[in-house]
């Protein structure tokens, strides 16, 4: 799996190079800015992007604009985006068209590298990976006719695994159940909350997310 | 303070008027001139008859001049409008010594025939100040000096105008008929050229003048028209001639007479003074104050300035600074009204008020105390302005050093603490088969990532990032999924607006809702952001409790500060009973 990184600080552009390669994957292209990435991104077509949402030269929104251009030109291509803080309107804007290889994840998160990898490579297939913050500050918010009190405890934790963009097996392998289960539990889930269940992992993830967020 | 010696004064010019018995000699002088122009026209043997109408018509256009420019010369001696009216006249009555049936006189008088059409065309152009104040006026002017008295000598040098001509020279007396029919021409197309200017002039004035100056004005352009027209009708030996005359006449003298009933008027204001203290002794605000000044002067045009010793410059009642119209510059003038040696106020009028510095003086001491009240009010404002800005200042100076912390923290001790935990991360996973190792280093990461949840709390505290980068409407999405009730966002804005604005809005909105939870005990709320009309509107609503202590939290004033710097309004609705409204207008470009 071939994969590009821009982030402008030298010391975690190489950090995470290092992780990544350790991991298995091949990092392909290490960008300072938006700019190179690009470049980069055109002559290398990797497989996914890692892209920090704050890039010189105004460290705003270059990052996110970056991440928005290259899901259009290359919608084959993963994109996961890394923040230091974690916003719902952001992975509101990035998840827009679709959750189709996408990813929005606090940079914390690189620490811990088997489920960082885990996401890259899920974000890489198509799927999508959003930071459990954003998933959890959805399920909290306050609502005044909620439709979450339906739901038990557990099919509450898979509703929570599935909107952060775990697949079934994923969400087997967290809480150490069989796929069947799961299989029934979203099924249940699906069925409280109204929502078509049809649809890849990634589809379910943004239409959990709407949901919660209307 | 009325009971001072003299504690207002108006400024008015320093030069002296020559004294009254010069002034009374010259009036005296100008009755002699008439009579004796009356005298000559009597006994003249070429006047055309009736002799008595034409020394009446010429005496309506001459004394007038003579009496009015002394008043004039009197009450402003700085112009020299005065002395200038008086010139005209008196040399008008040189003219009327070419119907002297002896020879001196008769050349005398012919040599003036045709000025003093070319001094009242001077005197038009040179209200109110006596000065041609443009090059064209000049040059104007100066033709028709040259062609009034040049040519009508080289005409009386050609040998025209009769055996009683002193100044012939040689016997061409059709030249001389040619070259006085050109100079009629030309001063007619002069007279009208005068029009143009005097027309020219009232269209750059702008501001309203006085009703008695449009009056002058009026009658000063219609003269010269009648000028253009008698000398056209000479020229051209137009049957009317006579006719032409007599109007041309009538008009020429009512222009000194507009001048002189304005001048009455002056006097008749005397009772607008009066009127204007029972005014101000109802203490009318100082906003209403230059209303009533207007009227007492007859000035719709007149504004007030006040002075504001501590910034050293004029300012209006709102305080801001206002620039004094220079002398000599436009139809505004200003007149300084002084108390016990220092500047309290200008009173910016009408040129033409010039002409009336005792009514000046009476009324800026009427309003001496009115005007001191603006003046206070104008420096309260003024500081006001001052203090507003510093603020302002202060708080964008507060915004940018926290933002600038913040960005230290991101790029700092943040990126580092994430470092440091991609690197623990890369030694659990290369140290997989040691189970003591792996759990400490899993429970360093998770102290790192409490130390990074705690930093990421102070940066957010300290600059909300996300407003800069992303805009209000982004960060707004997490503060109302996040806040303790349900909330139902609104956000109509197209683009971004100025960052200071949409940080303020931010500050508004979370500390709002951080209320609500404190102390609304609501189950819903709204919030409602909107940009209409260069204003953003950011208001928030709740269903709680309301009857909300105003000084609940210290954040709400710090909010109405932050607000009000940028110059915008924080107001606050909270019913016993009916829920809390909070909202913030803050303009934008």
């Amino acid at each position: 799996m071939r994969v590009a990184i821009a982030e402008d600080s030298v010391l975690l552009r190489e950090g995470l190079a290092r992780l990544l390669g350790d991991a298995g994957l091949e990092v392909v292209a290490q960008c300072g800015d938006a700019d190179e990435l690009m470049l980069k991104v055109d002559s290398h077509g990797p497989d996914v992007a890692v892209v920090d949402i704050r890039l010189p030269p105004t460290h705003t929104d270059e990052g996110l604009r970056a991440a928005l251009e290259l899901r259009a030109r290359h919608p084959d291509m993963g994109v996961l985006v890394l923040s230091q803080y974690v916003e719902l309107g952001l992975a509101m804007k990035l998840l827009a068209e679709s959750a189709d290889g996408v990813g929005y994840l606090l940079k914390d998160r690189i620490g811990d590298v088997r489920e960082f990898v885990g996401a890259i490579r899920r974000v890489a297939a198509g799927g999508s990976a959003l930071d459990p913050i954003i998933v959890s500050t959805l399920l909290d918010r306050r609502r005044s006719d909620d439709p979450l009190a339906d739901l038990t405890p557990r099919e509450r934790e898979v509703l929570e695994l599935m909107a952060t963009g775990s697949s079934n097996q994923g969400i087997a392998d967290a809480l150490v159940i069989t796929l069947r289960a799961v299989e029934k539990y979203v099924s249940s889930v699906f069925a409280k909350l109204g929502l078509p269940s049809t649809g890849s992992e990634s589809r379910r993830v943004l239409a959990v997310l709407l949901f919660l967020r209307s | 303070m009325a009971a001072s010696a003299v504690p207002w004064s108006a400024h008015t010019g320093a030069t002296r008027a020559p004294p009254g018995p010069v002034l009374w000699a010259m009036a005296v002088a100008g009755l002699v001139a008439a009579a004796c122009s009356f005298a000559l026209a009597v006994s003249s043997d070429h006047v055309p008859e009736p002799a008595e109408l034409q020394a009446l018509l010429m005496g309506w256009i001459t004394l007038p001049y003579v009496l009015g420019g002394l008043i004039a010369w009197r009450r402003r001696p700085d112009s020299r409008f005065g002395p200038l009216m008086v010139a005209a006249g008196f040399v008008a009555f040189a003219g009327t010594l070419a119907w002297a049936n002896t020879a001196l006189p008769f050349t005398i008088g012919q040599a003036f025939d045709l000025l003093p059409a070319v001094l009242f065309l001077h005197v038009f152009l040179a209200f109110p100040s006596g000065r041609l104040e443009s090059r064209a006026e000049r040059a104007l002017v100066g033709a028709g000096y040259f062609t009034a008295v040049g040519l009508e000598l080289a005409g009386m040098a050609l040998g025209g105008f009769g055996p009683d001509n002193l100044l012939a020279v040689a016997d061409e007396p059709g030249a001389a008929e040619s070259l006085l029919r050109g100079q009629l021409v030309a001063l007619s197309v002069f007279s009208l050229a005068g029009v143009v200017l005097l027309v020219a002039r009232r269209r750059r004035a702008g501001r309203p003048l006085r009703r008695s100056a449009v009056l002058l004005i009026d009658g000063f352009a219609i003269a010269l028209v009648m000028i253009a027209a008698l000398f056209l009708s000479a020229a051209f030996e137009a049957s009317g001639f006579e006719t032409i005359r007599r109007i041309t006449f009538v008009v020429i003298g009512l222009a000194p007479a507009a001048f002189l009933v304005g001048l009455l008027h002056a006097r008749l204001a005397r009772s607008a003074v009066g009127e204007l203290m029972v005014e101000l002794r109802a203490e009318p605000a100082p906003a209403e104050l230059p209303d009533a000044l207007a009227r007492a002067l007859r000035d719709p045009s007149l504004t007030l300035a006040y002075w504001l010793p501590e910034f050293e410059r004029w300012a209006d009642l709102q305080g801001r600074p206002v620039e004094l119209p220079r002398p000599e510059a436009g139809r505004a003038t200003a007149t300084l009204v002084d108390r016990d040696g220092a500047h309290v106020a200008a009173l910016l009028h009408d040129r033409s008020l010039d002409d009336e510095p005792e009514l000046l003086d009476a009324v800026s001491a009427a309003a001496g105390i009115a005007l001191e009240n603006g003046r206070l009010q104008a420096e309260l404002r003024g500081r006001l302005e001052e203090l507003r800005g510093s603020r302002g200042r202060v708080i964008e100076a507060g915004q940018k050093e926290r933002q600038r912390l913040e960005r230290d923290l991101h790029d700092g001790a943040q990126q580092r603490l994430i470092a440091l935990s991609l690197e623990l991360g890369v030694l659990e996973a290369r140290l997989g088969s040691d189970p003591d190792a792996t759990a400490r280093l899993h429970r360093a990461r998770a102290e790192i990532a409490l130390s990074l949840e705690e930093l990421r709390g102070v940066a957010r505290g300290l600059h909300p990032a996300v407003v800069s980068g992303h805009g209000l409407g982004v960060a707004l999405e997490s503060l109302a999924a996040g806040a303790p009730i349900p909330v139902e966002l609104t956000v109509r804005l197209r683009g971004r607006v100025e960052e200071q604005l949409e940080v303020a809005a931010y500050y508004v909105v979370c500390e709002s809702l951080a209320n609500i939870g404190k102390h609304a005990e609501a189950s819903s709320a709204t919030v409602d952001v909107a940009r209409t009309n260069g204003v953003l509107v950011v208001e928030i609503v709740d269903n709680g409790v309301g009857g909300a202590d105003s000084e609940r939290g210290s954040g709400l004033r710090g909010l109405a500060d932050r607000v009000e710097a940028l110059g915008g309004r924080l107001r606050v609705w909270t019913p016993l009973g009916g829920g809390t409204r909070v909202r913030a207008d803050l303009p934008c470009a």
